[in-house]
Formats: C-alpha cells, structure tokens, sequence
C-alpha cells in the first residue's frame, strides 16, 4: 500500500502539482477569451456577450489575488485594442472595476451563487451602459433598446464564464 | 460561503505599504485609462497607428476561420437550393427573361447616357477600384457597426475611401493597417449618407440606427415622400461616395421619414470594392470633421 503509492503515477493526485505558469493562467485565459473577438462573425447587431469581459469578471469573483488589480489595465488596453472599442475605455473601466470588487469583497458577509451572479449582472451591465455613452459622445447616439439585449444575452452567458473560470483554476492548482 | 477577505495585513507594515502602493497604482491607471479615452474622442487620429498595427494582428486569425465558416454555411444553404428545385427552376427562368428584356433596355439607356454627357462636354476621371477584399469580422460586441476588411495599405487602401459590394454601398474606411482596414459601416449611427430617391431624385439623408437598418428623412419638410421598396441611391454631394451606388430598400415608414434595409448585407456579401473617393479633394473634407470631433 504505502509502495504503491510511493512509485510516481501519472494522474495520481498525490503526484500533481500546480502547473509551471500557474500564476499566469487567469490573465492569460483573458487575453485568450479577448482574442475571440477576431472570430469572423459578421452582425448587424452588437449583441454578443464580451467574452473578455465576461472572464475578467468571472476570475475576480472566484479570487481576489488572480491578479495584481492594476494588472487589469494592460488587459483592458488589450480589449480596446481588439474589439476597436475607443482606446481607454477598459483601459480606465476595468481597474476600476477591480476596486469596485475590493470594496465589495469587505462588504458582503455571505457569497453564493446568486449573489454573484447579480454582481456579474451589475458589473455587466454598467460596461455596456458605459460603452453605450462613450459611443454616443462620438458621434453615435443610438436609443438604449438597441443594446439593452446585450447585456441581457451577457448576463446569460456569464455562467459558462464561470464555469470555465472554475475549471481552469482547479487545472492550474493540480487539485 | 464566507466571501474571500481579500489581502489583510495584519501588524507588517511593509505588507501594508504593500497594499497601499498597490491601490495607488490602481487609481493611477484609472486616471491614465480616462485620459486616453478622453485623448481618443477628442483627436481619434492620434491612435491610427496603434490600431492599424492592432488589426494587422488580429485579421490573420479571422482570414483563416472565416474560410471555414464560408464553407460551413455554404454547405447548409446549399442543401437548402435543393428543396422545391424544379419550382425554383421555373420562377428563375422567368425571372431571366425579364431580366434580359430590361438589361437590353439599360444597355439602350446607357448608350443614349453617354452620348448626351459627350454631347454636353462633361468629364468624369477614370476610376479604378483600389484593392478588392472581404470582410472578416465586425464590431459583434459593441453598439458601433464597423466591419473588419482583409486589404489595407499595402493594397493601396487609405482612410476614407469608399467601399461598396456588387449590391450597394457598405461604408468607408476609418482605420487602415498594412494587411486590413475598418470600415464604417452605413448602418452604424455616426454614417450619414447624401442620397437621394431612385424614383424622383429626391434629395435624402440617410443615417445608420446601429442595429443593421438606416434611417432615411427628407431634406426639404413636407408630405412623407417614401413608398415601401424604394431604392435610396447615393447622390455624390459631399464628394466622398460616388454618385448612384444603392444604399438601402425602403421596409417601412414612420411619422416624417422611413427605415430603409442595406441592399449589401456586410455578413452575406463576398468581396468589397474600395474606391478611390469621389472627389480627391473629399479625404481631407472627410478628415476634418473627425478631428473638430
């Protein structure tokens, strides 16, 4: 018994350890879910969920030291950069967020499922409200019925954001 | 679940500077993000290189999926062709001779065209379309309509420039890297369009309303001059567009206007066409209001 478990197996959970970039995954698999905005999807409508967005908020919901909070700045430059957003938007919004999260994580007492994905939806909903304004003050001021669906159609999809944030930080640790 | 703390320090004081420090850099970069945005609504030029070499990063990748996804669809719709073929045989031949009989007729028109334009002295320049591409991505996660195009400088294309498919126009171009250029689309809200109306030549302006449809009105106040299926056709006033390229169809009125359809679907279309503007003169005309922007 005690042998058998000493000889190093592949799989077995006593040999499994973090993965070697550890600490680098969640930033990563954000650029990466960025970087699905070069899909070549042609549409009449913004509708579809930002998925760096939507993973961003997911990683800072599961921990709060995925990353250093002023790490979300270069991420964001990167998002405005691939989505052809007005550069700085994320740039400003998404450390802002981050300390926004900091504030709520010292304020909650309990956290469950529901609650954060009400806090997902708030957090959702105010980069698109943002996006909204910011595309109206250059010179694009359309009505709000045509992007209240996207952050409908986000809030939906934020549980798979979740999920793969979940399993991608279980995969990461080795547990 | 208890909520996760977050880092406290405790009684060390270097983990404390350690947070206080962190949260300065923080705002700090808050700060830095508003005045690039503020930078990038006030003078969206002083970013062109940067988001010119962004695209060139990008294209690569939607160039070689959007082959798949061409072929995906192609394969879905053309098993669509065959259901209720032989009908659809039948309703398309028909279709070809009227079509014949009206082409013989345009071909008529436009013999006529150019002999009363030489008759009356008018010069045109000679225009070539500058590079020919196709759209690989677009803006699907934000209320602007742009479309992402696989030319850019490196084929000629410039910012500015017109650019049109088979069925109508599509936009122009607002950003230009070596390998793609974005387009602003005609349904995006900030695309205002001289047109005019197919039948009567009535002067119109169409603007984009950000969910793939255009809003057209009247220049002059008065009775709605619209009819359902109307073609708005673009005027040339500006000197940006080239005169007579479809727009949209008109699909329904409203009080003083009519909401119009794209004859060129961005996502169905095959290639794009970018022209040299209308007027050389309109690129610097076209400049000068994105600055005072």
């Amino acid at each position: 018994m005690t042998r058998s478990a000493l000889t190093p197996s592949r799989g077995s959970s006593l040999t499994r350890g973090p993965q070697p970039a550890a600490l680098a995954i969640p930033a990563a698999s954000v650029l990466l879910a960025t970087a699905l905005s070069a899909l070549p999807i042609v549409s009449n409508h913004g509708w579809w969920p930002d998925t760096g967005l939507l993973m961003l908020i997911a990683w800072r919901l599961l921990r709060a030291d995925a990353w250093p909070a002023w790490l979300a700045a270069p991420l964001g430059l990167v998002h405005d950069l691939m989505t052809g957003a007005p550069i700085g938007l994320s740039v400003a919004l998404w450390p802002a967020f981050m300390l926004a999260f900091d504030i709520i994580d010292r304020r909650t007492m309990w956290r469950d499922y529901w609650i954060e994905w009400v806090l997902a939806a708030i957090f959702i909903g105010l980069f698109v409200i943002a996006q909204w304004r910011v595309a109206a003050w250059d010179g694009a001021p359309v009505h709000f019925a045509s992007v209240a669906p996207a952050i409908l159609i986000g809030i939906v999809c934020f549980p798979i954001a979740a999920f793969v944030a979940a399993r991608l930080d279980r995969w990461r640790l080795g547990r | 679940m208890v909520a996760s703390a977050g880092t406290r320090p405790g009684w060390s004081r270097r983990a404390q500077y350690g947070l206080f420090f962190g949260f300065v850099a923080t705002v700090a970069t808050v700060i830095v993000g508003l005045l690039m945005l503020i930078l990038s609504l006030a003078a969206p030029q002083s970013y062109a290189a940067v988001r010119g070499a962004a695209l060139d990063f990008v294209s690569p990748v939607s160039n070689a999926l959007n082959e798949v996804a061409t072929t995906t669809t192609g394969l879905v719709s053309g098993a669509g062709d065959y259901w209720n073929a032989a009908r659809q045989n039948g309703d398309l031949k028909k279709q070809r001779t009227a079509m014949l009989r009206r082409m013989i007729e345009a071909k008529a028109i436009l013999l006529e065209n150019q002999e009363l334009k030489r008759a009356l002295a008018l010069r045109e320049r000679d225009r070539r379309t500058v590079a020919t591409g196709r759209v690989v991505g677009s803006s699907f996660t934000s209320p602007r309509r742009f479309a992402i195009l696989s030319v850019g400088k490196s084929d000629g294309v410039e910012v500015g420039m017109p650019v049109r498919a088979a069925d109508g126009l599509i936009g122009r171009v607002i950003d230009a890297g070596s390998y793609a250029s974005r387009v602003l689309l005609v349904s995006d809200r900030a695309n205002i369009v001289p047109a005019r109306l197919v039948r009567g030549g009535l002067p119109v302006i169409a603007t984009g309303r950000g969910d793939g449809t255009i809003d057209v009105r009247p220049l002059e106040v008065g009775r709605n001059p619209f009819r359902k299926n109307d073609i708005i056709v673009t005027s040339g006033t500006g000197g940006l567009y080239p005169p007579l390229w479809p727009i949209a169809r008109i699909v329904r009125l409203d009080d003083d206007g009519a909401i119009a359809l794209p004859l060129a679907d961005p996502g169905q279309i095959s290639f794009a066409l970018v022209e040299p503007p209308f007027e050389p003169t309109a690129i610097a005309e076209a400049a000068r209001p994105e600055e005072a922007r």
